[in-house]
Parts: C-alpha cells; sequence; structure tokens
C-alpha cells in the first residue's frame, strides 16, 4: 500500500452516492457523484484530466484531477445510483422516485441527461406523503428499489414508469436492497431483520423467511446499512451494520450467521467487493475510514479450487483475510466508494472526492 | 465593509407606518431575527384597543444574515479550511515552525484556489445574465482576494518571522499586482517587435518598481538598440546589482551595495544614458532617486504596490523591525502626493500590519463581509503558532479567549446553517464545556430529512455521549411515524430512545388494538424485539403475548397454554388487556384435548375471581349497572362481565376433567 495515492477533490456538494462509469477494456476515466443535504442536488458526471498545475519537482504531485462536464439536477436528496450498462445508469431520490440517466461520452465533452423519471414509488399509506427511496439493486435490466415506508419495488429499466411488482415487505422503514439472482432479493431494515423475498410473487405469497444480523449487544438495535454479494458464490452475503461489524450469511444455511467479524467503530455505509477480483472486499464507514479486506491467498488456498470461501470459515476468517486502511483519518463520513481497476473514488460528507490510485 | 454602511431594514407596511414605522425583533435560532410592527406603550397610556385595531394585517418579517456562502462555490472554502483547521488542532502547539508556515500556506491555498473557481465561474454564462449573482460573486471575490493578500502578508511578517522581509514581500506585492507580469509577458513574447510597443516603457518601469529584475534584463536584451553602449551598460548595472542572502556578512554585503549605488549614481551623472532618456529614467528608479519615485507614486493605483520595490533599491536588508518605521515614512509620501485618493480598508489594514498594530488589525478582520471565517482562522493560527504571544500579553488581550470566542462563534453559525452543520461540530468540539452545550443544544434542531441522516446525527451523538440528544431524535421520530399509522416504525424508535414511557405507550397502543380489533398491528416488528424486549415490561408482555398468539395460530396448543399460563403468572399482566388474556383460556380449557392441567386450572380461575372480578366491579361502580362503555372491551365479547360465568363454567368443567385423568394415569 506504500504505492498509494491519495488525492483530494472538494466539489462543494456532500456526496451520497459515487460510482465508476463502466469500462470494459480500460481503465475508467469518468464517474459520476448524487449529492445530498444540499439547496438543489445534482447528478454530476466528472471526468479525469491531467492536472495543469503539476510542477515537475514535487514529489506528491497529483497527476489528473476530475472536472465536472455534465450534470443533471434532482429533485432532492440522491440516495443510491447504480449503472444497468455501460451508459445507462438509475437513480433514486429522497423524493420516492426513480430517475433513468444516460451518458453519453465523447472527445471532447461527455453528456448527461435524464431519460425518464418513474412515478412515485414509495410514500407513507396515511399522510399520503412521498417516502424516501433508501436503496436501489439491479439485476439485468429489472431494478429494485426499497423505501422507508417498508415497500419494495421492481421496474423494468426499459419502462420504469410501469411498476411489475410492489412487495409490502416491512413494517419499518428499509435501509438496504440487494439482488442475490434473478428472482430472490434480500432487504434489511433499522432494527437488523433481513428478507428474502421473491421477485415473481406478491406480498401474500412471500417466503417468511428472516434472519436478524449479529449484534455486540443485542439489548440495543443494529440497523444494516449495506448488503452485498459475492460476484461469484452469490449466495454468500456480507452485510454492514450500524456498530461498524460485518455479518456473512451463507444463503444456503440460515440457521447461523457463517462469520461475524467487529470492524469498524461506526456505521458501515458502504461495502462491496472488487468488481473483477472478488479476493478484494471494500468497506467505507461514518467515521471517515475505507478498508480494504484481501484474501491471504498462502494461508486460505485457493479459494476457487476447493469452493469454500474464506468468508464462510467462522472464527476463522480473521487469519485468512488481511486488512489495510485504504483511507482514514477524514473524520467525517465516507457514504460510497467504488472501485475500478487498480483506482477507487469515494466521497462524503467532507464535500470532497478522494482519488485512491494503485489499490493493491 | 465601513462603519457607515451597516445594512439597514424598515417594514413600511401598512401598519407599521401607521404607528410612525417603528419595529420590534426577537432574535430566533440561527442568526435570524423576527421583525413586527411596534408602538411604544408606557405604564401611562392607556390599555384600550387602538382605533385601527384589527384594519391591517399583522405581518411578521423574518431577517436573516446574508452570507456569501450560499453561494455553492464558496463551500469547498468552508470544507476544505475545516480539514485544515481539524489538522492544526492535532498539530498542536508544539509544532516546529515550519509545519505551521505550511499550514499557513494550506489555508491561501484554499482561498487562491476558490479565486480562481469564483473567476471562472464569474465568466459562466448563467452567472453572467444573473445579476444577482454577478454582483454576490464580484464581492465574494473581492473579500477573498482581500483575505489572501492579508494573510499572505502576516504569513511573511509573523508567522515565517525571517530577518529578511524584502525578497518575501516583494513575492507578495507580485502576486497582488498580476498585471504588470501578464503584460510583461506579451512583451516577452513580441521579442524584437516589443520596442515599438506604445507602453514598452512604462511596463519596464512598473516591473522595475515590483523588483523584477529578471525579466527587466530579459525585455531590455531583446530591445533593437540592445547592441549599443548604453543599453550594454545599463544591463551591466542591473546583473551587478548585490543582491542579500541570508547567511552572507552583512557588513561586507553592505559595502558591496554602497559600492554599486555609488556607482551606478556616477554613470548616470556622466551622462552615459544620455541618449536614451527612458532609459536613464529606469535606472535612476533603481538608484532610488526620489524625484522618479514620486512621479511614479503619482502613477500608481494602490499604495503598496510599489513599498517592496522602493525598499530593495534603498534599504534591501530591512529587518521587520525597521519596516515599521519605512512603511509610515512611505504611506506619508504617498498620501503627500495623492492626496486626492482615500485610504481603503484593505490598505488601513496592511498599514496595521505593518505597524505592528496585530489588535486593530484583528477589529478590522472581524469587518471582512466573509462570516469571520479570515479572523477566527486567522487568531487560530496566531494562537498555535504563539509567535505574538507576548505581543497579546503585552496588550492585555488573552489570546486564548479570544480565539475561543470566535470558534464558537463561527462553529455556532455553521451548525445553524442548514446544510453546513457538519462542518460545524469541529470547531464546537474544541470548545470545551460551552461548544458540548451549544452542541446538545443545536443538534436536534437540524431538521429531519430522512431516517439516514437522522441515524447520522444520532452516530454524532453518540460518539459525544449526547444520550439526551440521542433519545430525543428517536422521540421524534417515533411519534412522527405514530402519527403516520406506521407502527413498527414507531415501536422502533421508540425502543432505540430507550424510554420507558414511549415504549410502553406504543406497546399499549398496538395490545389494546389488538384486543378491540383481533388484529395484530406490525408483527414482523414484534417477532423481531427479541433481547431488546427488556426495556419495558409491557414490550416484554406484548412480545410474549405475540409468541402465545403465534403458537396458537399455528395450533401447538401446548406449547400455547403453558405460555399462557406462564403470562397468568407473570404479574405484567396491564389491567385493560385481562380481559382478552382470560378469554384467550377460554378454548384451551374448552378444547377437547386436554391441554391445562388441574393445577393451572385453579391458577387461571384464581386470576379469574382476583384480576378480572374487581375490574369488572370497579367498572360497574364507576359506569352504573348496564354500562355499554366500558374501559375494557375485547372484540370477541359485547359486555366483559358476560364472560365471567361462562369462563368459571369452562374452568369448572376442564378441572373436573383434568382431576381425572391426572390420578387415573397408570403408575409408571
Amino acid at each position: 500500500m506504500s504505492l498509494a495515492n491519495v488525492s483530494t477533490h472538494y466539489i462543494s456538494e456532500k456526496v451520497a452516492r459515487v460510482r465508476w462509469l463502466p469500462e470494459q477494456l480500460q481503465q475508467s476515466e469518468r464517474f459520476v457523484t448524487g449529492s445530498w443535504d444540499m439547496d438543489r442536488n445534482f447528478v454530476r458526471l466528472w471526468r479525469l484530466q491531467a492536472n495543469q498545475y503539476a510542477t515537475a519537482t514535487e514529489s506528491d504531485n497529483v497527476d489528473q484531477t476530475p472536472r465536472c462536464m455534465d450534470k443533471v439536477a434532482m429533485e432532492d436528496d440522491v440516495t443510491a445510483i447504480e449503472f444497468v450498462d455501460n451508459d445507462t445508469l438509475a437513480v433514486s431520490c429522497a423524493d420516492g422516485h426513480l430517475s433513468v440517466l444516460n451518458v453519453q461520452r465523447a472527445v471532447e465533452e461527455d453528456q448527461i441527461q435524464r431519460m425518464a423519471r418513474s412515478g412515485r414509488l414509495h410514500c407513507f399509506q396515511r399522510s399520503q406523503e412521498s417516502a424516501p427511496c433508501t436503496d436501489l439493486s439491479v439485476y439485468g435490466t429489472d431494478i429494485a428499489t426499497a423505501g422507508e415506508d417498508g415497500c419494495v419495488n421492481i421496474v423494468s429499466v426499459a419502462n420504469v414508469r410501469q411498476v411489475k411488482r410492489t412487495i409490502e415487505a416491512d413494517s419499518m422503514a428499509l435501509f438496504s436492497i440487494c439482488y442475490v439472482s434473478q428472482q430472490e432479493l434480500v432487504t434489511a431494515n433499522r432494527m437488523g431483520v433481513i428478507r428474502l423475498l421473491d421477485a415473481r410473487v406478491a406480498t401474500e405469497a412471500q417466503p417468511k423467511t428472516t434472519f436478524t444480523v449479529a449484534s455486540q449487544d443485542d439489548k440495543s438495535s443494529n440497523f444494516v446499512s449495506s448488503l452485498a454479494t459475492h460476484p461469484m458464490q452469490q449466495h454468500i452475503l456480507l452485510c454492514g451494520s450500524e456498530e461498524g461489524s460485518i455479518t456473512v450469511w451463507d444463503l444456503r444455511n440460515l440457521n447461523y450467521p457463517a462469520s461475524y467479524l467487529s470492524a469498524h467503530q461506526s456505521p458501515i455505509n458502504e461495502i462491496g467487493f472488487h468488481r473483477k477480483d472478488p479476493t478484494k472486499l471494500f468497506t467505507a464507514a461514518e467515521g471517515g475510514e475505507v478498508w480494504m479486506w484481501s484474501e491471504n491467498k498462502v494461508l486460505g488456498g485457493d479459494s476457487n479450487k476447493n469452493g469454500l470461501s474464506p468468508w464462510l470459515s467462522g472464527d476463522r476468517v480473521r487469519s485468512l483475510v488481511d486488512v489495510e486502511g485504504v483511507l482514514s483519518n477524514i473524520r467525517k463520513a465516507i457514504n460510497s466508494f467504488d472501485v475500478h481497476g487498480s483506482r477507487l473514488v469515494c466521497g462524503g460528507d467532507t464535500e470532497a472526492v478522494y482519488l485512491v490510485d494503485h489499490i493493491a | 465593509m465601513d462603519d457607515s454602511n451597516v445594512p439597514s431594514f424598515e417594514l413600511g407596511d401598512a401598519l407599521a407606518t401607521r404607528c410612525g414605522n417603528t419595529l420590534t425583533g426577537v432574535f430566533l435560532p440561527g442568526s435570524r431575527i423576527a421583525l413586527s410592527a411596534y408602538r411604544h406603550v408606557t405604564h401611562s397610556s392607556r390599555d384600550a384597543p387602538t382605533e385601527t385595531a384589527g384594519q391591517d394585517p399583522v405581518l411578521v418579517y423574518l431577517a436573516q444574515e446574508s452570507t456569501l456562502f450560499d453561494e455553492p462555490v464558496l463551500r469547498s472554502v468552508l470544507a476544505e479550511s475545516n480539514a485544515t483547521f481539524a489538522t492544526l488542532q492535532q498539530l498542536g502547539l508544539r509544532a516546529t515552525r515550519a509545519e505551521y508556515v505550511k499550514l499557513s500556506r494550506v489555508y491561501r491555498s484554499i482561498v487562491r484556489a476558490c479565486l480562481e473557481k469564483l473567476e471562472q465561474a464569474k465568466k459562466s454564462p448563467e452567472v453572467q445574465t444573473d445579476e444577482a449573482r454577478l454582483r454576490r460573486f464580484t464581492d465574494a471575490i473581492m473579500v477573498f482576494y482581500a483575505a489572501e493578500c492579508l494573510w499572505h502578508l502576516f504569513e511573511i511578517l509573523y508567522i515565517q518571522n525571517n530577518q529578511l522581509v524584502v525578497p518575501q514581500l516583494l513575492d507578495w506585492a507580485r502576486f497582488h499586482s498580476s498585471q504588470a507580469e501578464d503584460r510583461a509577458t506579451d512583451l516577452l513574447l513580441m521579442a524584437e517587435e516589443a520596442s515599438e510597443s506604445d507602453n514598452y516603457w512604462s511596463i519596464l518601469k512598473s516591473l522595475i518598481m515590483l523588483g523584477v529584475i529578471d525579466v527587466t534584463r530579459a525585455i531590455l536584451s531583446q530591445n533593437r538598440k540592445a547592441g549599443q553602449p548604453a543599453f550594454k551598460a545599463a544591463e551591466l548595472i542591473l546583473k551587478s546589482m548585490p543582491v542579500y542572502q541570508e547567511g552572507y556578512a552583512l557588513q561586507k554585503f553592505h559595502s558591496q551595495w554602497e559600492y554599486w549605488h555609488v556607482d551606478t549614481e556616477r554613470k548616470i551623472q556622466t551622462g552615459l544614458f544620455a541618449t536614451e532618456p527612458e532609459l536613464e529614467q529606469i535606472l535612476r528608479l533603481v538608484t532610488g532617486n526620489n524625484e522618479q519615485w514620486d512621479a511614479a507614486i503619482k502613477e500608481s493605483k494602490d499604495c503598496y504596490e510599489y513599498l517592496p520595490g522602493y525598499l530593495l533599491f534603498t534599504k534591501p536588508t530591512c529587518k521587520p523591525f525597521e519596516l515599521r518605521i519605512a512603511a509610515s515614512n512611505w504611506l506619508n509620501r504617498w498620501h503627500l502626493l495623492r492626496p486626492e485618493k482615500e485610504q481603503t480598508s484593505i490598505n488601513r489594514m496592511i498599514a496595521q500590519l505593518m505597524d505592528h498594530d496585530i489588535r486593530l488589525f484583528i477589529y478590522e478582520a472581524q469587518k471582512l463581509n466573509d462570516t469571520h471565517w479570515f479572523s477566527t482562522h486567522l487568531i487560530d493560527l496566531i494562537h498555535h503558532c504563539g509567535q505574538l504571544k507576548s505581543y497579546f500579553d503585552q496588550n492585555n488581550i488573552d489570546l486564548p479567549a479570544l480565539r475561543h470566542s470566535m470558534i464558537y462563534e463561527y462553529g455556532s453559525y455553521l451548525m445553524t446553517s442548514h446544510n453546513l452543520w457538519q462542518l460545524g461540530f469541529d470547531y464546537l468540539d474544541c470548545c470545551k464545556q460551552e461548544g458540548q452545550a451549544a452542541i446538545e443544544l443545536l443538534l436536534p434542531r437540524i431538521t429531519l430529512r430522512s431516517e439516514r441522516q437522522a441515524t447520522k446525527l444520532i452516530n454524532l451523538a453518540r460518539q459525544r455521549g449526547l444520550k439526551g440528544v440521542e433519545q430525543e431524535i428517536c422521540k421524534v421520530l417515533s411519534k412522527r411515524s405514530y402519527d403516520a399509522e406506521r407502527y413498527g416504525n414507531a415501536l422502533e424508535w421508540a425502543i432505540r430512545s430507550k424510554d420507558l414511557l414511549l415504549v410502553t405507550a406504543v406497546a399499549d397502543f398496538i395490545l389494546k388494538h389488538y384486543s378491540r380489533t383481533g388484529n395484530m398491528l406490525c408483527p414482523d416488528t414484534i417477532a423481531n424485539v427479541g433481547g431488546r424486549m427488556f426495556i419495558s415490561p409491557r414490550l416484554v408482555f406484548l412480545s410474549k403475548y405475540y409468541e402465545f398468539y403465534e403458537f396458537y395460530r399455528t395450533r401447538d396448543f401446548m406449547s400455547a397454554s403453558e405460555l399462557l399460563v406462564n403470562l397468568l403468572q407473570s404479574r405484567i399482566t396491564p389491567d385493560y388487556f385481562w380481559p382478552s388474556l382470560l378469554i384467550d383460556a377460554m378454548p384451551l380449557l374448552e378444547s377437547k384435548d386436554q391441554t391445562i392441567l388441574a393445577k393451572e386450572t385453579v391458577a387461571i380461575l384464581h386470576h379469574v375471581e382476583t384480576e378480572l372480578v374487581p375490574i369488572i366491579e370497579r367498572d360497574v361502580s364507576k359506569y352504573g349497572k348496564h354500562h355499554t362503555e366500558t374501559v375494557f372491551k375485547d372484540y370477541r365479547v359485547e359486555n366483559v362481565d358476560e364472560i365471567l360465568n361462562l369462563m368459571r363454567l369452562a374452568c369448572a368443567r376442564n378441572l373436573a376433567r383434568a382431576l381425572i385423568t391426572e390420578n387415573t394415569m397408570p403408575v409408571a
């Protein structure tokens, strides 16, 4: 990690989500950010450009700086951004709507524009006020959104105005949602209860499969703030929680959690594997930390060979996985991160984006 | 920024004008004032409604301090300086001077970056067309330009604290009059053609006065006549000008410099440059000729622009303490020559800095329209680097207290402006108890936009051990969910708040709703309460009852009846729930397969007599015999006392059955 090079860029916006634009063959140079808690919230498209102030003499030079290419004004706080394909992204908003945005790459000025906006997906039954949409997950062309009203809505990216299915999943606010497979979804609520949902059936026929995230102190609530599945072994579900710990579930065996790791001292805001390299996991925490967890190749053996992931190995996880800090001492929440190739971008309430080069 | 143009505000509505346009105001949290019309009333005025009462609407105005930071571009100044501020706090009081200088430069680079962003944004069409915004940008550029200029000078004089100030002052002057440099670059690019340009000599003069000798030489060497002896001699003079460097013997330098000076003057007097009068003027400037400098002063825009250059040619080894005299002499001279020029506040502040009058400087700095960004951060830096400690001691200024109050004010301002609250914490955190108290007061005032934001606030409160704030936020959200009829959500927030009364109230509502309608609200939440139930006995009861309800629903009667008897014995059953609980026992007592033992049946009967009967009696005495509105209702029966006899009968039957089966059990 001594090679890692962190550069900080203040962008005058609190960042709720940040995502690299997907690139197949090369290192992505563009990313999008969504802001929250501002007078006007935007989804912005950034592109890395050579730093015009770079000097040859200084050693701690910043090679590239992001420049805002284009922006789309949103109605309310951005709560989640996810790419559906290479140019299309789904953005959920705190006013309960979902938007589909499109990016046009160009040589000079890239553009981003809104293609469609859904009807109000989430609202409180009694007051009929909009409920914030808290998270979204994408599988193929399906987008599932979760809201504070406890509902899950599934729409197709081609026609977001038509809701394919609404599931009243919970009587409590949902904080996170994640596709496990085409049909199966997991949702997590503020109490730390995780539900397995079937995307094909209505509310009444939903399987009543629930499990609770592990917690140090079972007398206090411990919400799940972020969910992620292993990119290759989709039955491995990782839950980042309020107390800063990670609970790993093997969805084939729901009797007890597969592993439990205490990690950060503050809520984990986002958890996710490296898109191309599933031996690496990243976590971003409210306390201003980003950590990288990498499988220890020597001790763990080749996980792909015996099909046993070190994440499922209970108390031994600690010895099979190495942890290192990518960013620390930011002091304010890191709300989101994304890794593409060897580059990590993250952002949060410091109103800055951090670019980390040469990750591992 | 002057005392004279304090912003004023008048109401001027119908009601206010009637009473002579007087107004009254109340301070509101968040630097706001609520203003309304006012009529003076004393103890002797008659207490009667005015003739015009009720004719005009009463209007209340909210006046808010306008700040530059509404502009998104400027937020980065706040956010970035916040991070620098925190770094400085971590550095503490004992770091080396180099580290403080580095941080001071970081602050300045923040302002410079922001100035650049502002200039860029100002040119954009969306700002150019919006007049109000354009004015705001111009204001902001002025304010931050001044802040950077002053900070830079302050850094040179008081933080770096070098014995040699002239080279740094030259840098300072050069940065703050960048036009000359730009024009010089043009000249350089034009090469030989430059000699014909109209303002060739005036640019060269201003360059010399800014002390930029290298560039002047380069331009001169490109002149068409560069080969002539006059130019060659000038080049030689400029090239041979001794420059003092740190560590050089001062005495030796002085004699060198003296020699060079006399030599140059002599050359000018011999008429070496008579053929090139313009060039001669430049060299006269270099020798510090008063006539020439006076002429130059008359041309100059700003009084401090050429002071460093003048020092370079007249007093190159000027010490910081000598600067004071040099600066005031210069200022007097300038005013004598340019009496019509009024002194701007930035010039006044520069004078104060050079005059070592920090106290007045700080006073003036607070008048900059930047919501005290400049003064707060500068004072904090002064406090940390400790350079001026003796000055403040001599002048009886309590620097730590001053810093404390500035930071406190600034932090509170950030906390109360609606989306800067996250930045305020760092400032208030270093204000000890007052800061803690301010956070405690201001944190719950932040509007809760979403639950995610609420959890962020809770996390911040928890880090600081502010249990009360955490509880308050949870309670507000619980109440809000309750009003929205989202009982599961309300229950969870109540559990989070750890407030016994609130949890009990929500659990009560759910139980009462069940006994009235037979519908269990938010079963998914209750099912997962788990270990959290022990916050309130009512919640324990609710969870356990729900467990019973589930057993019963899944037809596991043995477990259900065991749990029911436990519940009856537990002494946590709320009064209003007795009828429902006992009615629940009925089908179990009457069921075909016996599920309740004799001993337990007796216990049930006991509860009927000791709990239910007194309740009914109390009810009767309160509402009369044929009461229809009882407090205790169950959806399964019209009138509670009907069930009494049924219960007694069921118990008797089950008891009889149980006694027989239990006593005829084969002895093992």
